[in-house]
């Protein structure tokens, strides 16, 4: 029966140099046989690269909400600004001062309105 | 097969190419991992630049939009309102214009960005008048030698005076040259300015109020703050090449807005109230204050609710300060007698207002009360010894009204003491604003407070103490046939316009006294502005008022109703409903003096306030529209 092979140092070496060459030649993956798990390594890699290039695109699609939020929020700041000039322009004794300034002859009713049925 | 020849060696110089292409690569990665290795265990950053390249994650609060407060017809009476705090960054451009090669060069842009900081000073001080000129150069100009990079310049200025602001020297080259910094804060505004303050109430921006300052603060402001001022969400911020964007990986809290206030006021007649108060008191030296309410008769809704007292900040001139609608208790004077006459009709001692009791020279028997001298007027101008309720009640005779409680309850005053509980006089109830004070009504079993002249007393107006929102909510249900309803301010509780939470018109009491009654009380009423003491006031009104005018006097601390000169704190009111044949309003009104020598009755000041709304609102309420009909062909 056949002994089992011992391991010595300069298997090692051997090894890394064998690795070292395959390398320098451009045989690393053919000599480990990895040809057939080609499709595997291919996708990982473009998984890889969609995750940074989400990651990315999120980054920038945040980006793009804040600036949003920002407009958003100064378009409510000029509907709070004219919705209460507007307001205040609304009140009865303001308008009649109003008129007044304008020469206007208006003037609250001084009878009620007419329904006709 | 063999390849040809020429093929093999264009192969070779192909393959001689890619690996030297591959070399070339691996050798490249080599490096990079090389320094990878370096960057990873090796090399040590400079902390300060490590610090600012570092994305720093901060916790923001996310303040939530306080409701709106809204009139019953959806106007905005109080609103959030953006305005904008204006910074100074003193030391933009200063490094660059010191590194500069050319130190000439440098030193003129330095002065042209002084000189544009003088001309932006002077143009803040025309845009806003209490910014000085003088003083902003000199605080830029300090600002810019020790390096202050956060100068206040304005604040609280609204967005027409920020963009007007923006576009001045030096702030329209921007934040980076100009050093402006802009910051956005929501305080409260109010359209309609000072108008219905005291119910509204008041608050400067949604931080959110403590406790003890909501129980201060008596507006709807300070009673629904939890509802207006929604929930406070949170995030976590990160900086990014894009700016600061919120962090995804860390918890998100929505803040959640604040509900609408739908209230009940008609902000066109809470103007006109105003108005017309303010026509009548704010000429004279001696009115304390004065308040105005007035109130739906069928759902006991408050369309104007105007409470004026002198404000000292502004030259004692008539503001919304103090709500002596619901907080200030006196006793009501002839308000009361309709108390009085609602009993003896109701209990079954008189069947008609026609009915005369003797006049008994104005004494009220078995009491020690004093004399009613204005009886003996009476006696000799209709040469007779009796006089009717409705007389009595015309000319309100304090007499009549302290005879007829006395005779009728002497046996048992707790049983016109229990009349007036039952008329809602005696309680408190759930209002909605902070603040609403339980009237006064002495106990007959308590010798302390009552003695033998109380119960008379009681009969026309003292010896009680009510707001005057309790003797309108009394008057109101007169007016509603003698079914009391609750005064209430909020309609509903809205989101988006969505009702969420419906309020709505309550029930106090049923009925406080049958319909018939009811009308009879209308009829007396009527005589009291057609020919009793509110006749002249009423006089022009164009719709018929059924009402009653009360005076009483505020005691002194001594306890008299005069001081030693003679003076006199009057509180004059006047509280009616109409129109009188189908009644859709209450209204009251009571003017309070100084110690005054002068007279201020409520037939008076508060009639002619009252009338001056009546007519508005009558001539413009869509309720009283006159109709035509259209005849058919």
């Amino acid at each position: 029966m056949e002994q089992k092979r011992k391991w010595k140092l300069s298997d090692l070496w051997e090894l890394l140099r064998n690795g070292f060459s395959a390398i320098i030649t451009g045989n690393l993956l053919l000599r480990l046989n990895a040809g057939k798990y080609f499709n595997h390594i291919a996708y990982t890699f473009v998984l890889f690269w969609i995750l940074i290039f989400e990651s990315l695109m999120a980054e920038n699609a945040l980006g793009k909400i804040e600036k949003n939020n920002a407009k958003i929020k100064e378009m409510e700041i000029v509907y709070a600004d004219k919705t209460f000039k507007v307001a205040s322009m609304s009140r009865r004794s303001e308008v009649e001062k109003r008129l007044a300034e304008l020469g206007s002859t208006v003037k609250e009713p001084e009878q009620q309105a007419i329904t006709i049925e | 097969m063999r390849l040809p020849q020429q093929s093999t060696k264009s192969r070779d110089r192909i393959g001689l190419v890619l690996y030297i292409f591959y070399v070339l690569m691996l050798v490249l990665a080599a490096l990079v991992l090389v320094k990878l290795v370096y960057f990873q265990i090796i090399w040590k950053p400079d902390p300060k630049i490590a610090g600012a390249l570092t994305p720093s994650i901060v916790k923001r609060t996310i303040e939530p939009v306080r409701g709106n407060i809204i009139d019953c017809n959806g106007r905005l009476l109080a609103m959030s309102y953006p305005v904008y705090d204006i910074h100074m960054d003193c030391t933009v451009m200063k490094a660059e214009f010191g590194k500069m090669k050319n130190k000439d060069k440098g030193r003129q842009r330095e002065e042209e960005w002084m000189r544009k900081a003088r001309a932006l000073a002077e143009g803040l001080a025309e845009l806003n008048p209490s910014v000085n000129a003088d003083k902003l150069y000199t605080q830029i100009k300090e600002g810019r030698s020790s390096g202050r990079k956060y100068l206040p310049i304005v604040k609280g200025v609204d967005r027409t005076t920020m963009l007007k602001i923006k576009s001045l020297p030096l702030y329209n080259e921007g934040a980076n040259r100009g050093g402006m910094i802009v910051e956005t804060r929501n305080v409260r505004k109010y359209p309609y300015g000072r108008l219905a303050r005291r119910t509204i109430g008041f608050v400067r921006d949604n931080k959110g109020l403590p406790e003890e300052e909501i129980k201060g603060n008596p507006g709807l402001e300070g009673r629904y703050d939890a509802i207006l001022h929604g929930k406070d969400g949170r995030e976590y911020l990160k900086q990014t090449d894009r700016g600061r964007v919120r962090n995804y990986d860390s918890s998100y809290v929505r803040a959640v807005d604040g509900k609408d206030l739908r209230t009940t006021l008609n902000i066109d007649y809470q103007d006109v109230a105003d108005r017309a108060l303010h026509d009548q008191i704010d000429t004279l030296d001696d009115i304390e204050g004065a308040c105005l309410v007035l109130m739906e008769v069928k759902t006991g809704a408050i369309r104007a609710m105007v409470n004026l007292s002198r404000d000292p900040n502004r030259g004692g001139a008539f503001e919304e300060i103090t709500n002596f609608a619901i907080g200030r208790r006196c006793e009501p004077g002839s308000v009361f007698k309709t108390v009085t006459l609602l009993s003896v009709l109701s209990d079954g001692y008189y069947k008609s207002l026609d009915e005369t009791i003797p006049t008994n020279h104005g004494i009220v028997k078995n009491t020690k009360m004093r004399q009613d001298v204005h009886i003996l007027d009476w006696e000799r101008e209709h040469k007779t010894k009796e006089i009717s309720l409705l007389d009595g009640f015309k000319i309100s005779s304090n007499y009549v009204y302290g005879a007829l409680a006395v005779e009728n309850y002497a046996k048992n005053p707790r049983q016109y003491v229990e009349k007036v509980y039952s008329y809602g006089l005696g309680d408190t109830f759930d209002f909605d604003l902070e603040g609403l004070l339980t009237p006064l009504v002495p106990n007959p079993s308590d010798k302390a407070v009552w003695s033998n002249t109380t119960l008379g007393t009681m009969g026309f107006g003292y010896s009680t103490e009510e707001t005057p929102l309790h003797i309108l909510t009394f008057y109101n249900a007169i007016a509603n046939k003698g079914k009391m309803v609750k005064p209430y301010l909020v309609e509903d509780i809205e989101k988006a316009g969505n009702v969420t939470d419906r309020r709505g018109p309550s029930v106090l009491n049923a009925s406080i006294c049958s319909r018939a009654i009811a009308d009879t009380m209308t009829r007396a009423l009527l005589s009291v502005t057609e020919d009793g003491t509110a006749r002249y006031s009423m006089r022009g009104v164009k719709c018929k008022v059924a009402g009653k005018t009360g005076t009483s006097f505020g005691t002194f601390p001594g306890g008299g109703y005069s001081d030693a000169s003679g003076r006199r704190l009057y509180r004059g009111t006047f509280v009616g409903y109409f129109p009188a044949e189908d009644p859709r309003y209450t209204a009251i009104s009571v003017v309070y003096s100084n110690p005054t020598r002068k007279s201020y009755q409520g037939g008076g000041i508060p009639a002619r306030a009252i009338k001056t709304l009546v007519n508005y609102v009558y001539t413009n309420d869509p309720e009283f529209r006159s109709k035509i009909e259209k005849k058919s062909k």
